[in-house]
């Protein structure tokens, strides 16, 4: 049903090689497309500043966290620290004088640069030494934030993000950030979906799977793996300039510590690792769901006309919260983009479920 | 059948408008109370949020302001901006008057925003320090003593201490290492250089569990006074290390987070002749936590456990809202027409004149270009049971300490927003 794939036959390696073989999909895709661009005509202004605009940001980071951790396979536990490289230096560049655009490829850059030569360094070791090697960079970048005036302006400063010029459009408005922040995310889902049928794609998974066997296969897995931590840091440090300049408005260095790696880590995992659609998840249940469900608390309670303390409200979310991350992870490990795949397989085949296998 | 309906109508709204109490009738005051509850903070805000409440509650059973009661929402951030955000960019919507988050990486978030729509923010003890210039930062509102004016206000009471002379005095500064602990030091390096006071730094790093190194180089430096800016457990990691490396409790100063608690985990006894910066009073001997007491916890009506009531961070709740109500109440009274803006509001908090928040402040003076109502404080021991204060309220070197909020505001002004 839906996924229909009768009737699609793929008479060249153009079509048979195409993002969306089945029509569903495409359609699909097309139509989540149209409502993103719609999305400020749609939605009232408050879901779009507080929901919409941050999800687009956090799906865009969660990508580029995902390059690394999903495709390639190396954990990075200071993915917030390199937002924060791409976000200072977006604010100092645009504050010299520079375009915005430039200091939005000038964020990346920088961001790449550190990036690297931390991943160059932590690279040296595999698996959880390099979750904890990346961790240390987080708190190198931390120290460097709050010790450095020169970068942030002293620790207890908070640099203002200027106004912003994107294409010679001064961009103020609500629905202006949305669409900066839409359309880095399409940019980098495009990037995303296309990576994965090249070389670099492909290598990342080899070097993924087992990076000695990659190495005796001709893929120089040191090599792969730079370029996977170039690649996401340049992701990063965009997400982090955009975060800053579309959301946040200033940027200050606790809006980057070890507890936003982790939120960015838990989408990624939660959403599925290696999966597109799975960051779109994961971004959505880590960053939403708890807003979403201390209104819902307090509105059950408050229509049960119940009298509970305020910390026991503040409390009651998070253990659902909790609850709902352990249940996802026992019943489908793989994530939130199984739990997708799972139906849209099952769709695929129905009502001829046997013919599965 | 629908005649009958309406008749029922306008029966039940008639009961509505007759029937409702004559207390507290107007159009209710709305407040967006958005803390971490859940957290990183959770030592305080619960605590803050109660005395909050708690006043609210009062009010409200006494008339209200002016006649109109008060709403106070609170809600949970978890210390996450985007939450805090969330939170804003919904209240704002829903006619909320005042936004207070209780949290710094929060705050710091949503003010940029504040500015921008222009909406009354409160910020006690937390955020950017340099708000209180109110020139610069028109729609926040610190009100108390900012971390650096607490600063200038210890060094005062050293020099007090020697005899009005500070030469030559040691004075260590022990902190957490990062912004809240950093904070006071241009003002400390400012003043030591000023009165000839040998200042030395011994940060230890986040979170603060390991202090070691830090109180051993203090013991071979042989300081006069400690002072610490640091927080909860914090306290009480320090004590033991002060224990180990036997220096005395009496040289002991802390910034304003220390409350009952930190005292009872350091023990009462240990914790004799220890010193607090003290923007606000604590305990239960104010005829406001009295009438609290009578009027809403004997009678079941509480917010929270009573044991609470009077403790230090408590009583931080009460003051700032018994400010924050005074503030509307001007606003009320010089005419403000409701559904209230932002504007009365903040004209409203900026005609407080000697308010001390029934006994719990030092009197406040609000003004346009002075958020913080003067930057008093006050220097209190713990004598093994209470808080004994040793000094009057005062304030030390405004000068300096504008100075340095000004050139932090000006950068703000710089950025043109």
């Amino acid at each position: 049903m839906f996924y229909r794939q009768a009737g699609t036959h793929h008479s060249n390696y153009k079509t048979d090689r195409s993002l969306f073989p089945i029509p569903f999909d495409r359609w699909s895709m097309i139509a989540i497309l149209t409502l993103g661009v719609l999305a400020p005509y749609i939605f009232s202004s408050f879901v779009l500043t507080s929901y919409l605009l941050p999800l687009m940001i956090w799906v865009g980071a969660a990508l580029g966290l995902n390059l690394l951790v999903g495709w390639a396979g190396q954990f990075h536990f200071g993915y917030a620290a390199v937002m924060s490289i791409g976000g200072y230096t977006a604010i100092h560049a645009t504050q010299a004088g520079i375009p915005f655009e430039i200091a939005l490829i000038l964020a990346g850059l920088m961001s790449m640069l550190i990036g690297v030569i931390f991943g160059a360094a932590a690279m040296r070791v595999k698996g959880l030494y390099l979750a904890l090697a990346t961790l240390a960079m987080q708190f190198v970048v931390d120290w460097v934030l709050t010790h450095v005036p020169a970068i942030s302006g002293g620790a207890s400063a908070t640099l203002q993000a200027p106004d912003m010029t994107l294409l010679g459009f001064k961009i103020i408005s609500e629905t202006g950030f949305f669409y900066v922040a839409f359309a880095w995310v399409v940019l980098v889902t495009l990037f995303l979906l296309n990576m994965r049928r090249t070389g670099l794609g492909r290598a990342l998974v080899a070097v993924r799977e087992k990076d000695y066997a990659a190495a005796i296969l001709g893929v120089n897995s040191f090599y792969y793996k730079s370029v996977a931590f170039a690649v996401s840091s340049f992701m990063g440090g965009v997400s982090g300039a955009i975060l800053v300049f579309c959301f946040y408005h200033a940027v200050t260095p606790e809006q980057f510590t070890v507890n936003v790696s982790i939120q960015l880590l838990a989408m990624v995992i939660v959403g599925g690792l290696g999966s597109i659609i799975g960051s779109f998840f994961g971004a959505a249940f880590i960053l939403l769901l708890p807003g979403a469900l201390n209104s819902l608390v307090a509105f059950v309670t408050n229509a049960l006309g119940m009298q509970l303390g305020i910390e026991t409200l503040a409390h009651i979310p998070n253990l659902i919260y909790g609850i709902l991350i352990i249940g996802f992870l026992l019943y489908e490990p793989l994530g939130l983009a199984k739990v997708y795949d799972n139906l849209r397989k099952y769709l695929m085949v129905w009502p001829f479920g046997y013919s599965k296998r | 059948m629908l005649k009958s309906i309406k008749l029922t109508a306008i029966g039940a709204l008639a009961a509505l408008v007759v029937g409702q109490p004559a207390f507290a009738a107007g159009e209710p005051i709305k407040m967006s109370l958005n803390y971490d509850l859940s957290k990183v903070y959770t030592f305080i805000t619960p605590r803050v949020a109660q005395g909050a409440k708690d006043l609210g509650n009062l009010i409200n059973s006494k008339g209200g302001i002016e006649g109109h009661p008060v709403q106070m929402d609170i809600s949970d951030h978890g210390n996450e901006p985007q939450r805090g955000i969330e939170s804003y960019e919904k209240a704002k919507r829903e006619g909320y008057v005042t936004f207070d988050y209780l949290s710094s990486p929060v705050t710091r978030a949503v003010l940029p925003r504040a500015m921008k729509d222009g909406n009354v923010m409160l910020q006690a003890f937390v955020g950017r320090a340099d708000a209180i210039d109110g020139d610069v930062f028109k729609w926040i509102f610190p009100l108390g003593a900012t971390y650096w004016g607490q600063a200038a206000n210890i060094v005062k009471f050293i020099e007090d201490q020697a005899g009005g002379d500070a030469k030559g005095k040691k004075l260590a500064f022990v902190y957490i290492d990062y912004a809240f602990g950093q904070e006071p030091i241009p003002i400390l390096k400012a003043l030591a250089e000023k009165k000839g006071i040998d200042l030395q730094l011994f940060p230890y790093p986040l979170p603060g569990t390991d202090q070691a190194s830090a109180w051993t180089g203090i013991r071979k430096f042989k300081p006069d006074w400690v002072v610490h800016w640091s927080f909860a457990g914090l306290h009480v990691i320090a004590s033991k290390q002060m224990k180990r490396n036997r220096i005395p409790m009496s040289k002991f100063i802390s910034v304003n987070w220390m409350n009952e608690v930190d005292i009872k985990n350091i023990g009462h006894e240990r914790a004799k002749g220890l010193k607090r910066s003290e923007p606000i009073v604590s305990g239960r001997d104010l005829p406001i936590i009295q009438e609290i007491l009578s009027e809403l916890y004997a009678k079941g009506k509480g917010s929270g456990d009573e044991t609470i009531v009077g403790s230090t961070y408590y009583n931080v709740g009460v003051a700032i809202y018994a400010t924050v109500f005074e503030g509307i109440r001007n606003a009320i009274k010089a005419g403000a027409t409701f559904p209230l803006k932002p504007a009365d509001i903040k004209a409203g908090m900026e005609s407080i004149r000697d308010f001390n928040a029934y006994g719990l402040m030092p009197p406040l003076n609000v003004t346009e270009s002075d958020h913080g109502g003067g930057g008093k404080t006050r220097i209190t021991e713990w004598d093994g049971e209470k808080w004994v204060p040793l000094t009057d309220w005062f304030v030390a070197d405004p000068d300096l300490v504008w100075g340095e909020v000004r050139k932090h505001s000006a950068e703000f002004a710089k950025s043109g927003k």
